[in-house]
């Protein structure tokens, strides 16, 4: 049976309101095709095994947690994760987890802390926060979808040249409020301030990020079509409403 | 400044007869027409009653409630702002609705139950004679932000109330933490053992110290982050509760304990079922142990206490029970599930999402609850109804989680959800509704119309 193993990233810290949904989602949506799935924990003081992957997942976490495991992270994890991304590891990365594979982060009054490096984005913290149901427009092999989550953050995200935005933001913030841009995309990584359960209800996006992973792994690969009839209507309701 | 305040006072009580006449029973209007005519009003007002204010995450009115029936035992007089009016404007309005036209204390004592953010402000403007911080988990972030922001606030409102005991809950790491950074009298309140015994899976809020950022270890834990923690780094830790319960027995209708206080024990009885009552109790306690010690009363207030308004309110309907339990975040609904599966008997079960400012507009949390737990006796389930704003994405919940969509009935008008209960429940079967917030007035307010139940604002 075909199986990919999913690394879920401080999942103790990094959990901050329905992360786990993005998991259950991905767990379940293979399930249902009869592909095999493994949910590898991995948080503070445990080795990141930059090869044993197939795709890692990073949520979002409050400031207390995130200093938590800044001394952990920026240590051998940090070169890891870069090398990971650059070999082409499928990567969902929501919020906190989001700004954490960036460059680094910019408080409002000056003080910068170092990131990851793992992709060419930047943060710059406000003082106002930018939190509501939003939506934006992504495409996927071509195809225009439209993406609907909840953001919650006051960080303001900037991509880096070679860092191409997830979609473009019809209603709501996206990465930083101005330039309409919403989440990142570079190599197979996926970067969103969608917080908390955002695969659910926006199906599409979850095959895409289980698809990419599992042609990385099989090579050619296609996924049966499922009844979405239940994610679809969540979907639509919150659409409508935004619209 | 003695005229504004009856103008004030007159302003309040002319905004909520006004509201009565519409049917409507808000009470933050009538509030902030009152707090208009005079800013510190609450001040005012409250200056003369002996205050015990109850803030924290969860229990806030099942403990305010207790608090209540032990005091009307021990023949104290006292008025509660009831219905949930727990931010500055409805609480200044329930002070206004009791008092005299002239500002004079209409009772003796007053148990307010106060909205933790609404706290930092509401608290000191009372000066309480005792404040109650129940606990602290995470709860609508949208709205109140982290727990640790949260927590920050609390401890300011504190800070101001100088004269306050402060009933602290020790199995919990967050608000106790607050213990360290003021100088009042101290009442703690503890579960001296884990109710659940150790089989149950736990989502912890708080598996790192607040102190030093290493992970707690824990001798037992009752649910959620609570517990016997210890910090193995920094050496903080739970402390020994003055009011405590041991020898817990608990069933699908209520548990029984011993309670432990000034030296003395005794049993107690509450129809109050569920763990995270026992804690309720536990903190009403506390909160009227500066006031009374006799043990027979307080037993006999904690096994008279009738849960009400939303909070596993029993009503009868036609000739079956429909038990009404509020559901608001992800660790007071995976309680609920807690509750739910002690009890193998059929049930139809009816869960309401609503995404309004007081339910939290982000529905996340019901992600973080254990769903997966509830699937696995789902076979109790004679039907299941989901309804609310957000009952689409409660369906998809429900789905990942195990159940099959085509078995569930999805119905957005209250009025028909509860014919068709009503209609098709044949076998009598027991219900049993958890709804957020706002839904939990609507739904209420609909049962209201068509049987006769007592209204919230009464």
């Amino acid at each position: 049976m075909d199986k990919l193993n999913i690394c879920h990233l401080y999942p103790d810290l990094l959990n901050l309101y329905g992360d786990r949904g993005n998991i259950i989602s991905m767990v379940k949506r293979l399930e249902w095709r009869g592909i095999g799935s493994e949910v590898i924990e991995i948080s503070v003081g445990m080795e990141f095994n930059p090869d044993a992957y197939d795709i890692v997942f990073i949520g979002g976490g409050q400031d207390f947690e995130q200093e938590i495991l800044l001394p952990d992270l920026l240590g051998e994890k940090a070169s890891n994760l870069r090398h990971a991304v650059e070999s082409d590891t499928t990567f969902l990365a929501i919020c906190g987890g989001y700004q954490l594979l960036g460059l680094y982060y910019k408080t409002w009054n000056g003080h910068q802390l170092d990131f990851t490096g793992a992709i060419d984005i930047y943060t710059i913290g406000n003082t106002d926060r930018m939190i509501g149901n939003f939506m934006f427009e992504t495409s996927i092999d071509g195809q225009a979808y439209e993406v609907a989550g909840f953001e919650n953050h006051s960080g303001m995200t900037y991509l880096g040249d070679n860092v191409t935005p997830l979609g473009r933001i019809i209603k709501g913030y996206g990465n930083n409020g101005t330039d309409r841009t919403a989440g990142a995309r570079y190599r197979n990584v996926f970067c969103s301030y969608s917080h908390g359960p955002l695969l659910p209800k926006n199906p599409f996006l979850c095959d895409h990020i289980l698809l990419t992973a599992l042609r990385e792994k099989y090579g050619d690969y296609e996924l049966k079509a499922l009844n979405d009839s239940e994610e679809t209507s969540a979907h639509d309701v919150m659409c409508r409403r935004l619209r | 400044m003695k005229i504004l305040t009856v103008i004030a006072i007159l302003s309040a009580r002319v905004t909520t007869f006004f509201l009565r006449l519409l049917g409507r029973g808000g009470t933050s209007l009538p509030g902030r027409v009152a707090l208009f005519f005079q800013r510190n009003l609450l001040e005012t007002l409250s200056s003369g009653y002996t205050v015990i204010a109850v803030t924290g995450t969860n229990g806030k009115t099942t403990t305010s409630r207790v608090i209540g029936n032990i005091l009307s035992k021990a023949g104290i007089d006292f008025f509660e702002n009831k219905s949930g009016a727990n931010l500055l404007p409805g609480i200044a309005a329930s002070f206004a609705m009791d008092c005299s036209i002239s500002g004079k204390p209409g009772h003796e004592f007053a148990v307010i139950e106060c909205d933790e953010a609404a706290f930092r402000t509401a608290g000191p403007a009372m000066k309480p004679a005792v404040v109650v911080i129940t606990n602290l988990f995470r709860d609508q972030l949208d709205r109140y932000g982290e727990i640790s922001h949260m927590l920050t606030k609390i401890r300011e409102g504190l800070l101001s109330c100088p004269g306050a005991s402060v009933v602290l809950n020790s199995d919990d790491s967050l608000s106790y933490s607050i213990s360290e950074s003021i100088r009042n009298n101290l009442i703690t309140f503890g579960v001296n053992e884990a109710p659940y015994g150790s089989d149950d899976d736990f989502i912890s809020d708080a598996p790192y110290c607040i102190r030093c950022k290493n992970p707690y270890s824990y001798g037992y834990r009752t649910y959620g982050h609570l517990g016997d923690f210890r910090c193995t780094s920094c050496g903080y830790k739970r402390t020994a509760p003055d009011i405590s319960a041991t020898d817990i027995e608990m069933n699908f209708s209520g548990s029984a304990f011993m309670l432990h206080m000034k030296g003395q024990a005794f049993e107690v009885c509450p129809a109050l079922p569920g763990a995270y009552n026992i804690y309720n109790v536990l903190a009403a306690v506390a909160a009227v142990s500066p006031f009374i010690d006799d043990t027979a009363l307080l037993a006999d207030g904690i096994a008279t206490f009738e849960s009400g308004f939303g909070r596993m309110e029993k009503i009868l309907l036609e000739n079956f029970p429909l038990t009404m339990v509020l559901v608001k975040n992800p660790a007071g609904l995976n309680q609920v599930i807690n509750f739910l599966s002690y009890d193998d008997s059929t049930k139809i079960l009816v869960m309401i999402l609503n995404d309004n400012f007081a339910d939290g507009t982000d529905i996340s949390w019901i992600w973080d609850s254990n769903f997966e737990k509830l699937h696995s006796f789902s076979d109790r389930f004679s039907k299941i109804y989901l309804s609310g704003t957000r009952a689409e994405e409660l369906l998809v919940r429900f789905k990942y989680a195990g159940f099959e969509p085509d078995l569930i009935t999805v119905q957005k008008n209250y009025r028909i959800l509860i014919e068709d209960i009503v209609l098709s429940n044949t076998e009598k079967t027991p219900v049993f509704v958890l709804p957020t917030y706002s839904a939990m007035f609507d739904f209420r307010g609909v049962l209201a119309q068509k049987y006769k139940l007592k209204e919230f604002w009464k």
